[in-house]
C-alpha cells in the first residue's frame, strides 16, 4: 500500500510540477527530509564536495556527471554506497535516517520535486525507484540557471 | 573612509590594462597593501642577471589584434531550447577565456552530462570551444566540433596567453556575489588543470619569472592620481556601458593560496638598474604547443570538426545532434545576436623567440614576457586603465601603439647601459 501511493504521489508531483522528466516514477521526498539532508550535507559532505556540490579537481560533484553517473540506477544502490563509503574519512557512521535524508537532499538539488511523500528508508522499496536522468529537452524545466 | 585601502588598491591595479596584464599586475603586489608590508625575497635567493632584448620596431615580426567578448554579468552558461536542441552556452569570458577555459567547460559539460546523450555538437573552436569538446570527450561523449575557423585563426590566439583569470571577467554589480563563488569555482579547477600539462616537450604550458619594475615606490598614491580610469558620468546601469575601471570585478584575492604571489626585490638588485621591483611566478600558455597538444588530444580521442559557418540559430536544426555547447566567442554577437557582448580591444606585439630569455616584465606602461612563439609586447594605457578598449571593436593593428609599447623597453635598456658605463 505504502508504495502504491508514493508512486501515486510522485506522479502527481511530476504532473503538477510540470517538469518533464522521462518517467512519472520519481522518487518521493518531503521537504523536511531534504532540509536535514542539506544540514547533514553542510556538517559531513561540503568539506570534499563543496558548498555548492560541484566537488573539485579531485572530488567528484553531486550535480551535472553526477546524475549521468547515477541515472537509471535504483536509489537503493546509491543511499547504500552512501551509508558504507561515505564520507571517506569516515565510512559507516552515518545512521541509516541520516543517510536517507542525504539521498533526499541529493535528489533535490538535482532536480527532483518535493512532495508530501517521504523518500522510504525501506530497502525494497527504495529500490523501486530510479534515480532519474534528465532528458536534454527538460534541462532548464528541471534545474534552472 | 574605512572603504578608501580598498579603493586605492583598486584604482591602483588600473594602470595595467590590455589583455590581462591587470590581474598579473595586482597579483604581482604592484597594489597589494600585505605585499608592500612585508614578502621580500629572500638572501638566499639571487636575482638573475637578465638579459636585455633589441627593443627596435623593425624588428617587430606581427602584430595581433583581438576582441575580448565582454559581459557585464560574467560569461554566458545558460541553457536554451531551439527546437529539439538544447543548447548549452559557453562564451563571453572577456580576458579571461584562456585562463578560466578548463573551470568553465567542466561547468557547461556537467549540466550536459545528465541529459545522457551521447553525441554533442560543439560550436567554435577557440580556446572555450576545444575545452569544451576535450572535456565532454573526457565525460565519455562522441563530440563534432562545428566551427569557422580552426586554432591558428580564431580570435583566441591573439590573446597575451598568460594566467589571467579576472581580467574583465564581470562588473562587480550585474554580475552578484553568486558568479565571485561561481568564479571561484573555475579558476581553482582551471588552475588544477593547467598543472597538469607543465613539463611536456615544447612547454604547451609553463612558468615564467614574471618582473614589476618602477622608479617610484610602489605606493598605491602614486598610481592612483594617475589613474582614475572614469570616462562617463554614471555606471552600467544607467548607461549600458561601464564607465569607470572601477566598475570590473576582481576575485583574485579568493584563491592567493594556490597562486604563487610577488615578492619584493631588495634594492639595489633590480633588474636594468630600476630603482624598485618585485618578482612573481607566473603561468603562461605557449599558443604554439599548446593549441597543437588540445588538436592532437581531441583528434586522437575521436573527434571530429566541421568546417562550418552558422548564420542564425535557426542553423542548428539540421545538425544530428541533440545536445549543442555554444562557444563561438565574440561571434555570439553576430551568430546569437547577443548584444550583450561587449567588444573590448586588445593588441599584441611580437618579437622574434629568444628561447633563451625566461623572463617577462611591466614597466611604464608596457610589458614584454618571452614565450616560445616570440617576445610579447603590450602597452596598456595609465589613464584609462580597465575602460581601455572597451566598446572598440576594431580589429586592425595600430603599429603606433606598438612602437610606444617598444619604446618603453628601448629607453630603459639604452639608460641601463648608459649607467653601466
Amino acid at each position: 500500500m505504502i508504495r502504491k501511493s508514493s508512486l501515486l504521489v510522485a506522479g502527481l508531483t511530476f504532473l503538477l510540477s510540470g517538469t518533464a522528466f522521462a518517467r512519472a516514477t520519481l522518487p518521493p521526498l518531503t521537504a523536511e527530509q531534504a532540509d536535514k539532508g542539506e544540514a547533514l550535507y553542510g556538517a559531513a559532505c561540503a568539506i570534499c564536495h563543496g558548498t555548492a556540490m560541484r566537488g573539485n579537481f579531485q572530488t567528484p560533484p553531486l550535480r551535472g556527471t553526477f546524475v549521468a553517473r547515477w541515472a537509471n540506477v535504483p536509489v537503493s544502490e546509491l543511499s547504500d554506497y552512501i551509508q558504507r563509503a561515505m564520507p571517506l574519512m569516515a565510512p559507516g557512521t552515518l545512521s541509516r535516517e541520516d543517510t536517507i535524508a542525504i539521498t533526499a537532499w541529493l535528489l533535490k538539488a538535482n532536480g527532483v520535486p518535493v512532495g508530501k511523500t517521504p523518500l522510504p528508508s525501506d530497502d525494497k522499496l527504495l529500490h523501486s525507484f530510479k534515480f532519474p536522468a534528465i532528458p536534454a529537452g527538460s534541462y532548464k524545466a528541471v534545474i534552472p540557471d | 573612509m574605512g572603504s578608501k585601502p580598498f579603493l586605492t588598491r583598486r584604482k591602483a591595479f588600473i594602470a595595467a590594462g590590455a589583455l590581462g596584464t591587470t590581474a598579473a599586475l595586482r597579483r604581482q603586489g604592484l597594489i597589494s597593501s600585505a605585499a608592500a608590508a612585508g614578502s621580500e625575497l629572500p638572501p638566499y635567493i639571487e636575482i638573475p642577471h637578465l638579459q636585455p632584448f633589441l627593443a627596435d620596431p623593425n624588428q617587430i615580426a606581427d602584430i595581433k589584434v583581438c576582441i575580448r567578448p565582454f559581459r557585464a554579468a560574467g560569461p554566458r552558461l545558460d541553457v536554451e531550447r531551439i527546437g529539439d536542441k538544447t543548447v548549452f552556452h559557453n562564451y563571453g569570458h572577456g580576458g579571461s577565456g584562456w585562463s578560466l577555459s578548463w573551470g568553465s567547460a567542466n561547468i557547461v559539460i556537467g549540466k550536459v552530462a545528465t541529459t545522457l546523450e551521447k553525441k554533442v555538437a560543439v560550436i567554435g573552436c577557440g580556446i572555450i570551444g576545444l575545452t569544451s569538446a576535450l572535456t565532454a570527450q573526457r565525460a565519455g561523449c562522441d563530440v563534432t566540433i562545428y566551427t569557422r575557423d580552426t586554432l591558428p585563426h580564431t580570435r583566441s590566439v591573439r590573446a597575451n596567453g598568460s594566467w589571467t583569470p579576472d581580467s574583465r571577467i564581470a562588473l562587480t554589480k550585474p554580475a552578484g556575489p553568486a558568479f565571485a563563488d561561481l568564479w571561484e569555482q573555475m579558476a581553482r579547477f582551471s588552475w588544477a588543470t593547467y598543472r597538469g600539462y607543465l613539463g611536456l616537450p615544447g612547454a604547451p604550458i609553463d612558468f615564467s619569472d614574471h618582473y614589476v619594475l618602477s622608479d617610484k615606490p610602489m605606493t598605491t598614491e602614486d598610481i592612483e592620481k594617475k589613474n582614475a580610469g572614469k570616462i562617463g558620468k554614471g555606471d552600467y546601469a544607467s548607461t549600458g556601458m561601464p564607465q569607470s575601471s572601477s566598475e570590473f570585478a576582481e576575485y583574485s584575492d579568493r584563491i592567493t593560496d594556490i597562486i604563487p604571489q610577488a615578492e619584493t626585490i631588495r634594492s639595489g638588485e633590480v633588474p636594468f638598474g630600476v630603482a624598485y621591483g618585485k618578482r612573481q611566478q607566473m603561468m603562461m600558455y605557449n599558443f604554439g604547443a599548446y593549441g597543437h597538444l588540445l588538436l592532437s588530444e581531441f583528434f586522437q580521442a575521436g573527434g571530429k570538426i566541421v568546417n562550418r559557418e552558422f548564420h542564425s540559430p535557426e542553423d542548428l536544426k539540421s545538425l544530428p545532434e541533440k545536445v549543442v555547447v555554444n562557444c563561438p566567442g565574440y561571434a555570439a554577437r553576430e551568430w546569437w545576436n547577443d548584444k550583450s557582448l561587449i567588444p573590448v580591444r586588445g593588441q599584441t606585439t611580437w618579437l622574434p623567440p629568444r628561447p633563451d630569455l625566461r623572463y617577462g616584465m611591466v614597466y611604464n606602461g608596457s610589458s614584454m614576457l618571452s614565450k616560445s612563439d616570440g617576445i610579447m609586447i603590450q602597452g596598456f594605457d595609465l589613464e584609462l586603465g580597465e575602460m581601455a578598449g572597451v566598446g572598440n571593436s576594431f580589429e586592425h593593428p595600430d603599429r603606433s601603439e606598438s612602437e610606444r609599447a617598444i619604446g618603453v623597453f628601448t629607453e630603459l635598456f639604452n639608460r641601463n647601459a648608459v649607467k653601466k658605463g
